[in-house]
């Protein structure tokens, strides 16, 4: 009879240590079922593979010298901190934006050249949603006759093709290019909008 | 004699062939613990070693800034922060051989995890068995605090092979921004540091979740010369969002931005910041958001409501750990009509289960209506400030709580003004103060018609006494300002 109650206690002291077991105020060692996340082997930051890179199906825009790069420009009120001289330094993540529409960048190339394409740019990145603006392109010679050589026409910008658009007309002489805004469907702006401008 | 023995030995035999099946599997009764490598291209920090369970984390070294006073060129300096997940119980250690001094003494904060580390030649250990956001501050000091960040396990991963899914997988990668479109998925991985941005603009049915890092150290401080707000989680106008499990780190503005956007979630999402004007969470004229689980150590407002564009309703803040290093906990205003918009209100809005581990600038908790809106139904229920530290600006904004219309540097609308009515504060403790006393608290109304009314507070502790009336609570209130009350 007592070695039943002996065994008894035994039994049930073995089975109240069970709850115990792997309790990490002791120095036991806790069963863990681990897994290890490994990192790729890489020597620098990449772009994801997920977000193919789109450059390659960015509008290309002719190889040839930029005329209004760095040239003078003119424009009405802008908004906020987007002046008119983001439009042709050289940068695609400073930009410029009108105080509303209708909008114009008058650009003065400092001389008389032979051009055949306007590029209008905004920031490639992502967050600059697709978006339309209305554009069109007049020309002068002496700054006060102009002609249009691009009617007004709704471009489509999206980050997908470099959020730029190409404007190619017959190779005209030209020492100003007026670029008209009439409308832009961005949700965040009012006004016109261009990171660069540029002259081919 | 002998037949007892074998009896013994049979049954001590049986038990211990039984025990699995009656305690369950090996497999059962083991910590399910997820570890993840750092990407390749980094070290782990110098500063602190950190080990779970005998597994070595990589440990990051993030910004954060002990500069306690608004600096336009402010640098920020850096502590260790590490991640895991797990179900079950875990054994931590952690070294510090970075600490520039022997680590004599160790606290593991929130207190309320009750946790008391052990620590023997400078090595500190201490067991959790419940997911959460832990800190440890070595000798007393917020010096290279380390913040670690054990997850639960991950559920209801995303499928990869939807071509709505986009995955980003462990290593450190770069990309000027993320723009997320309707019905899409994020997923960033444990392991991955993602030097990026990432935009939901008008869109619906968007997630972005996982475990990994969105990083903007390779960016300026957003107001330096030729610098710009990278804003790591940006949702303007968009609806059915849900932001979950991710840290961001490093940021060079503010951190998670909602703006004019409806039906947001977010859970265990963990940001510290040490860079100019780094809020933590920050919404503006937004309705129904809920966040849960967050962590916010920040250099500017760790949770701070707006109205710019409309009104504000709607949203819970609840079971949120704090950490302010500059401005306040948890804030409602300056800008409370930045859009100049008809009848602008900030309504409906929850604190609750709000753990602020230091509070180092302004006050704790804060309205600060500097335009014309209508701020009305406001709960702060169970707010636990370990630390309420408030250093103010030159003798100014030292208060625990604030509540102001007046006008500020951020006002729009400086020639009207609003009122805020039906505050109800349940639950307030601090455990410690600057100077070991009651610091005050201050309710200040604008005029005869634009008052603040209606203000409860009950089951207030501060300094482990019970208050229950506005002298013990060093309340001052100005002659615009009804029915405030303690209890």
């Amino acid at each position: 009879m007592m070695m039943k109650k002996l065994l008894a206690c035994i039994a049930a002291l073995i089975l109240l240590s069970v709850p115990c077991m792997g309790i990490c105020e002791t120095d036991h060692e806790i069963p863990t079922i681990v897994t290890i996340v490994r990192a790729p082997d890489q020597e620098k930051a990449e772009r994801p593979p997920c977000f193919p890179d789109p450059t390659e199906n960015y509008i290309p825009m002719p190889e040839t010298e930029n005329y209004a790069h760095g040239k003078k420009v003119v424009s009405g009120v802008h908004a906020d901190v987007y002046v008119s001289k983001n439009v042709n330094d050289g940068k695609t993540d400073t930009y410029w934006e009108s105080k509303g529409l209708p909008a114009e960048m008058l650009i003065e190339l400092g001389d008389t050249y032979s051009i055949s394409t306007v590029g209008v740019f905004l920031n490639p990145a992502s967050i600059w949603e697709p978006r339309q603006q209305e554009i069109a392109v007049w020309v002068s010679t002496d700054g006060i006759e102009y002609m249009e050589v691009a009617p007004a026409f709704l471009y489509q910008f999206d980050p997908a093709t470099g959020n730029r658009i190409r404007i190619d007309i017959e190779t005209v002489e030209a020492a100003f290019v007026k670029v008209i805004f009439t409308k832009n469907t961005a949700t965040r702006t009012l006004g016109a909008q261009a990171a660069e401008i540029c002259v081919y | 004699m002998k037949r007892n023995c074998m009896t013994l030995l049979l049954l001590l035999l049986s038990i211990a062939l039984l025990l699995p099946a009656l305690s369950g599997t090996a497999e059962d009764e083991a910590t399910m613990l997820t570890i993840y490598e750092g990407p390749k291209t980094m070290s782990s920090s110098s500063v602190a070693s950190v080990s779970v369970n005998g597994y070595d984390l990589f440990v990051y070294d993030v910004m954060v800034n002990h500069e306690h006073i608004w600096n336009a060129n402010t640098q920020p300096t850096r502590t260790p922060m590490t991640y895991f997940d797990f179900e079950g119980k875990v054994q931590i250690k952690i070294s510090m051989p970075g600490l520039g001094k022997d680590v004599t003494s160790a606290k593991v904060i929130p207190l309320s995890y009750g946790i008391e580390p052990k620590i023997e030649n400078g090595v500190v250990t201490f067991c959790i068995d419940e997911p959460g956001q832990y800190t440890v501050i070595f000798n007393d000091s917020v010096n290279k605090a380390l913040h670690i960040f054990a997850n639960p396990l991950e559920t209801d991963v995303p499928d990869f092979n939807d071509p709505n899914v986009f995955y980003i997988g462990p290593g450190e990668w770069v990309m000027d921004a993320i723009a997320l479109a309707d019905n899409q998925t994020l997923y960033i991985s444990g392991g991955a540091v993602v030097h990026s941005i990432i935009s939901v603009a008008n869109a619906k049915n968007v997630r972005i979740c996982g475990r990994g890092i969105i990083d903007g150290s390779d960016y300026p401080a957003w107001n330096q010369a030729g610098s710009y707000a990278r804003v790591p989680i940006d949702l303007n106008h968009s609806k059915d969002v849900s932001v979950e499990g991710i840290i961001i780190a490093n940021s060079n503005c503010w951190n998670v931005n909602s703006y004019s956007s409806k039906n947001v979630t977010i859970d265990n999402v963990k940001v510290i910041s040490g860079r100019q004007n780094g809020d933590g969470f920050t919404f503006q004229s937004c309705t129904d958001h809920v966040v849960t689980n967050c962590f916010a150590r920040t250099w500017d407002d760790s949770l701070v409501l707006k109205n710019y564009s409309g009104s504000t309703k709607g949203i819970t803040f609840r079971n949120i750990q704090i950490w302010t290093d500059l401005a306040q906990s948890m804030e409602i205003g300056y800008e409370t009509d930045k859009g100049w918009t008809l009848d602008p209100e900030i309504s409906d809005v929850l604190f609750e289960d709000i753990t602020v581990l230091y509070n180092f600038h302004k006050p704790v908790i804060s309205i600060h209506n500097s335009d014309d809106a209508y701020v009305h139904d406001i709960v702060y229920r169970n707010i636990v400030v370990e630390n309420a530290m408030m250093q103010g600006d030159n003798g100014f904004n030292k208060e625990l709580i604030e509540m102001t219309l007046q006008n500020s540097q951020w006002s729009t609308v400086k020639d009207e003004f609003g009122s805020i009515d039906n505050v109800l504060i349940d639950g307030l403790t601090v455990y410690n103060t600057a100077n070991g006393k009651v610091p005050a608290s201050r309710f200040s109304g604008h005029n005869e018609k634009h008052r603040i009314t209606n203000v409860a507070m009950r089951n207030v502790n501060i300094l482990g006494n019970p208050i229950q009336d506005l002298k013990t609570m060093k309340v001052s209130l100005n002659d615009y300002c009804d029915a405030i009350t303690i209890e």
